[in-house]
């Protein structure tokens, strides 16, 4: 750490944010990838970026897959772009939650505005945040802002948490609706209404767009009006372009209302609100679990995923995956299921059963569930998978449930 | 004698299998079960019992008779053999009609012309990379260019494949370069292959010249056209290959073959043809991979199936709509760039397997196609390789000569069951069209090919020299790419831009103007255009050019 | 450094068959990287913007028809772009007197047909680790 930040020199640091602040692509792009990456420089380069962010008008776009995100996003950047604006875009690609992997086609899938000058581009893996926006994302909005982009869009995974979080980020949240995904917009899930700033029937050329917005409508209607900015729906098509004038012209209204840089006001960092984040840092911070390599994968409320490549040093004297490294990565996740509820949550009984050899090389994965909660008991039950999905352990386990909350606050009001 | 030994002779058939399945068992050991490439379990041994007799009748039958399951005609390959028409194209039209001459002395018997992929793309060679000029195909443009490429080819007596999407301009090139010659074009014969756009969406994007609504509007047109003005001719070929070679499996490429031809069948109907006035002119054409009794299995179980749809869907009651004519391609996938004269083996495994299938029409890969485009002395080999297999190793004198095995017939039935299969998934996702419009087949195909590939690097699907038996190779054992000559490239494209500006502005401005009028007319049939196009003088970029402002550019569904 | 490493795989020139680049577009995501997959023919000047913004540390370039010839014309255009330090690797049919002009051309490495994944991810994951080191040095 200290050699690291021995390294961004004063004068490095200072050239690097000036060649940014410059617009320069490659600089930009390379920064990216130390906060992406949170190398150790990072988070200079973020303080360093911070007071030159605030103007960029940040426009989160969220909807189903399969809801044209990408198609919209491209159409809505070239119009930008023909407004004379510099246009960011952050696009993000869900991670395979077991080898981390990706493929990041979303910015392929945007089609002509990539190649535009005016136009910067970036696509990053969600990295294990499925449901939430990656922690960088924030820090990587700041940096485009800073850079001196009018618009950054930042287009979700489009399923999750990500769409709620997106909107903490955003100046204006774009949530799409395409038609003809249910019989009414209840298909929508709820929550994510709330969070629309424009609500974009997309597909409009499609028949059922018409009978959408008119839904969609409906239900606003419903909703009280709220003060400051009212929601608005909108039709859009990508194919023949309609509506997308209209998209810009509400977005550059909703500027004028309430402007940007919204993010920098608010107090609460995503990461808060978010269970995954907090279940990750619970594995991070778990000495056992970093010892034996055992990785978190996903998690909620009542339920977590971790994985576990077995290696040399998790074998036994017959040459087998030892039962206590199964044992562990099992348990391991019915810690961080158990400790899912905000309240620490400690261990009182387990069982496992062990139903077949594995070797090294071979990737278990161990998925804890909550079977019953009460307000001091809880019983999770958790199978260990190989790769293949054939069974390996089956683990049952029984906590205690202190009055102790993880974040120290005030105990659980207990029944 | 700890115990007696068996009977030598088991007193019934009954007792002689039981008999022979202990003694595979023991002596076998541990076998891990044996699938084909369709995922179809492969037994160790075929009985009687593995086909129903009472069958023959139905779904056997004889040669020319339907289901054809042996055979769509009465003769087969002891009437006539399959037509060797092999795939060529490189350089200038002056330096392909070269070659072509060549390879009709050989004994070639069709003309089978494959342009530049500046062509595939819908370009000019005045729009692209000068470097790739010519390295894959002949770079066509243009009625003289046509001309020149088929000079001294009697197109009356010649069958002519052009492997020309949408929207077919070298087959109009070559009716006004026919035109000119006082061609009757009626007496033309030949096929637009690669006139399936689907395929290509799907698995190899060769054309993408236009979005695939208008590339489907144009087909439609395109058979109309070709029903009325080129009886000879078969305006279209559905290609089961491109999808194989992407990786598909021989079921899911007849699968999704068929499926695609029922929805350009369907098509067709819709706009008004009767079934008995184009079915007749639908052409097959499939990869035949090294997988040998299961690629046979293929062909019969396409011929069966085929014959079967068309009646049961379309009413089709002329015979000549119920057969499945399909020419056969020796699949390059096989090959290897290891030890590439062993592809010579390779190619005539295959080849035999497209006979023993009973295809119309054959082309086998040169051996050296995994190390470039094929050279002159490879080409020649390929020529060779078929007509030894049709004049030396008595293959044809039988027709159908592995019906009747048990085997065969067994793996026929599992073939068309799975075939099926596949069909009943794109009919359940809506047909072709939005079957790859949702991605659906890519991703099959793309799953198959993977999990091929894994099969190899793990070795379970051996590769002569890839993965087994390997020898050190010096780099100079492997022969160069054949790149057109860069002198003739440059004059070409110079005479190109002389001949453009030469010619008479008004007539291209009124052609590609008309073209571009009835792109937006969906009663007009827009193939005629082109046709009328390509005589007033227009490109291939020009015409592709001006439909793809009107129709949309093709863009490729991104599937991983 | 512990963060997946980022791969272009990528189509140039004019010829569709991409089968090769989806298996190995597929298999570099199976073992784990990120991976900036894009359909054939792209053109030179969108590959090298695509590679700058995306910070790639790897590049792969799939050729089965001849494509492969103006694959020097793309590592003049890296450099120019000032990002000549990533890895190129090509996929496909390439002669043997081509190989060497690409990697005269600076092209990392030629993988031909028959070429086990495993052996391609393993190169790109060391190529990879080799451009990050010398990016961002600790």
């Amino acid at each position: 750490m200290s050699t690291a930040s021995g390294r961004a020199t004063p004068r490095g640091l200072a050239e690097k944010v000036r060649s940014i602040r410059a617009g320069q692509r490659a600089a930009i792009a390379r920064a990216i990838t130390e906060l992406e990456n949170g190398l150790p420089s990072a988070a200079a380069l973020s303080a360093a970026l911070e007071s030159f962010a605030g103007r960029a008008q940040v426009v989160g776009v969220t909807g189903p897959p399969g809801a044209g995100k990408s198609t919209l996003v491209d159409a809505l950047v070239r119009e930008c772009v023909s407004r004379g604006r510099r246009v960011a875009v952050v696009a993000i690609d869900p991670s395979s939650p077991i080898t981390g992997g990706a493929v990041l086609g979303d910015r392929i899938r945007m089609g002509a505005a990539g190649s535009d000058d005016a136009v910067f581009i970036r696509s990053l893996a969600s990295r294990g945040h499925a449901g939430g926006l990656a922690r960088p994302v924030r820090r990587i909005v700041d940096l485009l802002d800073a850079a001196g982009f009018d618009e950054i869009v930042v287009e979700t995974v489009g399923a999750g948490q990500s769409d709620v979080d997106i909107a903490s980020l955003a100046d204006a949240s774009l949530v799409l609706c395409p038609p003809g995904l249910g019989d009414d917009v209840q298909a929508i899930k709820a929550g994510i209404l709330e969070i629309a700033d424009l609500l974009v029937v997309s597909k409009g050329d499609l028949p059922q767009a018409e009978r959408a917005e008119r839904d969609l409508k409906d239900m606003l209607h419903l909703r009280a009006p709220c003060e400051g900015w009212r929601t608005r729906v909108l039709r859009t098509s990508a194919t023949t372009g309609e509506g997308i004038a209209a998209l810009a012209d509400a977005l550059d209204t909703h500027r004028a209302e309430v402007g940007a840089g919204r993010r920098h006001a608010r107090g609460a960092s995503p990461a808060h609100a978010d269970p995954q984040a907090e279940l990750r840092g619970f594995g991070e911070r778990d000495p056992w679990q970093q010892h034996t390599a055992i990785r978190f994968v996903e998690g909620g409320p009542g339920r977590a995923t971790m994985s576990m490549r077995v290696g040399r040093e998790h074998l036994n004297f017959n040459g087998k995956c030892h039962g206590g490294a199964i044992f562990s990565l099992a348990d391991s996740a019915f810690g961080l299921a158990s400790n899912s509820h905000g309240v620490v949550a400690v261990g009182i009984d387990t069982h496992a059963t062990f139903e077949l050899a594995v070797g090294e090389g071979d990737l278990l994965v161990a998925r804890a569930i909550e079977t019953s909660r009460s307000a001091r008991i809880a019983v999770y039950r958790v199978d260990v998978t190989r790769e293949d999905g054939s069974r390996v352990s089956s683990f049952t386990g029984t906590v205690y449930r202190t009055r102790r909350r993880h974040d120290g606050g005030a105990p659980e009001g207990a029944a | 004698m700890n115990k007696p030994l068996p009977d030598p002779v088991p007193a019934t058939a009954e007792e002689a299998l039981v008999r022979w399945e202990a003694e595979y068992a023991a002596q076998i050991g541990g076998e891990s079960p044996v699938h084909n490439r369709s995922g179809i379990a492969i037994k160790p041994l075929y009985t009687p019992l593995d086909v129903d007799p009472s069958r023959f009748d139905g779904e056997v039958g004889f040669p020319g008779q339907p289901p054809y399951t042996r055979g769509i005609y009465a003769t087969m390959h002891r009437g006539r053999t399959w037509t060797q028409r092999q795939l060529i194209g490189l350089g200038t039209p002056a330096a392909y009609n070269a070659r072509l001459r060549d390879i009709l002395d050989q004994g070639a018997s069709a003309v089978s012309l494959i342009p530049c992929n500046s062509v595939f793309r819908g370009y000019d060679m005045d729009e692209v990379d000068a470097e790739l000029l010519g390295t894959c195909g002949v770079v066509a443009n243009s009625a003289d260019h046509m001309a020149t490429c088929l000079e001294g080819v009697d197109l009356a007596t010649t069958s002519c494949a052009m492997n020309d999407p949408s929207p077919f301009t070298l087959l109009a090139f070559m009716l006004a370069a026919a035109k000119r010659r006082g061609v009757d074009p009626r007496s033309l014969s030949g096929t637009s292959n690669q006139s399936d756009c689907l395929s290509h969406y799907v698995a190899n994007h060769m054309f993408f010249r236009l979005a695939l609504p208008g590339a489907r509007r144009l087909l439609v047109d395109h058979i109309a056209w070709c029903g009325e003005h080129l009886p000879r001719w078969n305006p279209l070929s559905v290609v089961g290959q491109h999808m194989q070679q992407a990786g598909a499996t021989p079921a899911e490429a007849l699968g999704f073959t068929l499926a695609s031809a029922l929805q350009y069948a369907d098509d067709c109907v819709a706009a008004g043809m009767s079934p008995d006035a184009f079915l007749p002119r639908f052409t097959f054409f499939f990869d035949i991979s090294i997988s040998f009794f299961e690629e046979v299995a293929k062909f019969r179980a396409g011929r069966r199936l085929w014959a079967r749809l068309v009646r049961e869907r379309y009413g089709a009651r002329d015979p000549r709509s119920w057969r499945f004519k399909f020419h056969g391609q020796t699949s390059g996938v096989d090959l290897t760039r290891q030890q590439p004269l062993n592809n010579i083996a390779r190619v005539t495994a295959q080849a035999i397997a497209g006979i023993f299938g009973g295809l119309q029409s054959l082309h086998t890969d040169a051996y050296d196609e995994a190390l470039s485009c094929p050279t002159q002395f490879g080409a020649r080999i390929a020529v060779a390789t078929q007509n030894i297999l049709r004049e030396e190793a008595h293959l044809t004198d039988v027709i159908d000569p592995l019906g009747g095995s048990w085997y065969v017939e067994a793996l026929t039935d599992a073939m068309e069951a799975k075939v099926l299969d596949v069909m009943a998934e794109v009919e359940a996702a809506g047909g072709m069209y939005a079957a790859v419009e949702s991605g659906l087949v890519q991703r099959r195909i793309g799953e198959s090919a993977r999990r091929f590939q894994e099969r190899i690097d793990r070795g379970e699907q051996t590769l002569v020299g890839v993965n087994a038996y390997q020898v050190p190779e010096e780099p100079d054992s492997r022969s160069a790419l054949a790149k057109p000559d860069p002198g003739e490239m440059r004059a070409h494209l110079a005479s190109f831009a002389a001949w453009k500006a030469a010619r008479s502005a008004q007539s291209v401005g009124r052609a590609l103007d008309a073209l571009a009028r009835d792109a937006n007319d969906a009663r007009a049939n827009l193939y005629a255009r082109v046709v009328e196009a390509a005589e007033a003088g227009c490109t291939h970029g020009e015409i592709c050019g001006t439909l793809r402002r009107e129709l949309g550019f093709g863009h490729p569904l991104v599937v991983v | 450094m512990d963060t997946p490493p980022k791969i272009l795989i990528t189509k140039i020139g004019l010829d569709g068959h991409d089968r090769g680049s989806r298996i190995v577009a597929a298999h570099l995501r199976d073992v784990g990287m990120e991976v900036v997959y894009t359909p054939p023919w792209q053109e030179i000047p969108a590959v090298v913007k695509l590679a700058v913004e995306e910070d790639v540390d790897v590049i792969g370039v799939s050729s089965l028809a001849t494509d492969h010839l103006i694959v020097p014309k793309l590592m003049a255009a890296l450099r120019e772009a000032g990002v000549g330090d990533v890895a190129v690797i090509v996929g496909g049919i390439v002669p043997d007197e081509d190989e060497k002009a690409l990697i005269d051309a600076g092209v990392a490495r030629v993988f031909h047909p028959g070429a086990p994944l495993g052996e391609i991810s393993s190169y790109v994951a060391a190529a990879a680790a080799r451009v990050r080191a010398a990016r961002f040095p600790t």
